[in-house]
């Protein structure tokens, strides 16, 4: 991922999250993400079209019931449903994917998005996630986000 | 006057979250449907009476576009409008969708603020009176 690109990504989920979740997003750098010992939850999806790749989000699971009630406009204590946690997840995943889309290609650009997948990473597999040039890091409400994004013409 | 609705996405949280922004936008509701996809939303429309449909692009088994399609095929899309809420919308993508008969186009994410406004411009009244 170049710099113009990893810099695009990270404006346009800065401002969608916010719209979206009402949650404050900021750049963080990966020396500050611990795996840690619990796991953490992936929202993957594909594209394809002007531009072609995937794209994912991948956050600690206990941020989980805080981005679903943002989104919800409900209690995190009334979300005990990991359908509805890994829903949300997914929901937030489409819509920074599309803006992404748009802000690389432009708005003339079309492309189609493939349903999103979730997953479950164990630490381990979090760090080599850390370990590769396409991630990048943010911090929503202090907790690590990351995103991987892959795209074949880059 | 109280409108019959069905939303179709394949996302229980967007679908959570139109009908939570129609009651802030405080648009009267009759009966709130609700298809997972443009197939599902073929059958209710087929039992019931709709007056408006929010409807996502990117689904399984049959899309939004193809939903549109099959709408337009039939000519029913003149009669019931259909409002595209979506993130997968590119300019020329819309300008296809709105050649074949959508009234409108929602990028997310949405405030309900702007549903309020798209139901008032596409229902022709005011719909929190």
């Amino acid at each position: 991922m170049t710099d113009q690109t990893r810099d695009a990504v990270e404006t346009t989920f800065m401002e969608v999250v916010e719209k979206l979740t009402f949650m404050f997003g900021e750049h963080a750098e990966k020396a500050d993400v611990a795996p840690g010992t619990e796991p953490w939850a992936e929202a993957r999806m594909a594209f394809s079209g002007d531009v072609t790749g995937s794209l994912a989000v991948i956050v600690p699971q206990q941020l989980q019931p805080e981005i679903a009630s943002n989104i919800l406009g409900l209690d995190s204590d009334m979300l005990d449903s990991a359908e509805v946690l890994d829903d949300a997840l997914r929901e937030m995943l489409n819509v920074v994917c599309g803006h992404v889309i748009r802000t690389l290609a432009g708005p003339g650009c079309t492309f189609d998005l493939v349903t999103p997948e979730n997953r479950v990473l164990e630490p381990a597999e979090l760090t080599k996630v850390l370990e590769d040039a396409d991630t990048s890091v943010y911090l929503l409400d202090d907790e690590p986000v990351l995103m991987h994004l892959t795209l074949e013409r880059d | 006057m109280a409108f019959n609705i069905l939303l179709v996405d394949d996302s229980l949280t967007v679908r959570a979250v139109i009908k939570k922004a129609l009651q802030l936008a405080e648009v009267d509701i009759g009966e709130l449907y609700e298809a997972e996809n443009g197939a599902e939303a073929l059958e209710v429309l087929d039992q019931h009476w709709v007056d408006l449909v929010f409807a996502d692009i990117s689904m399984p088994v049959m899309t939004g576009e193809e939903f549109v399609e099959r709408l337009h095929e039939t000519g029913a899309i003149e009669e019931l409008p259909v409002v595209i809420v979506s993130s997968a919308g590119s300019e020329p993508r819309i300008q296809r969708l709105k050649d074949l008969g959508i009234r409108d186009y929602i990028h997310k994410p949405f405030t309900p603020e702007q549903i309020r406004e798209v139901v008032d411009s596409v229902m022709g009244v005011s719909s929190h009176d």
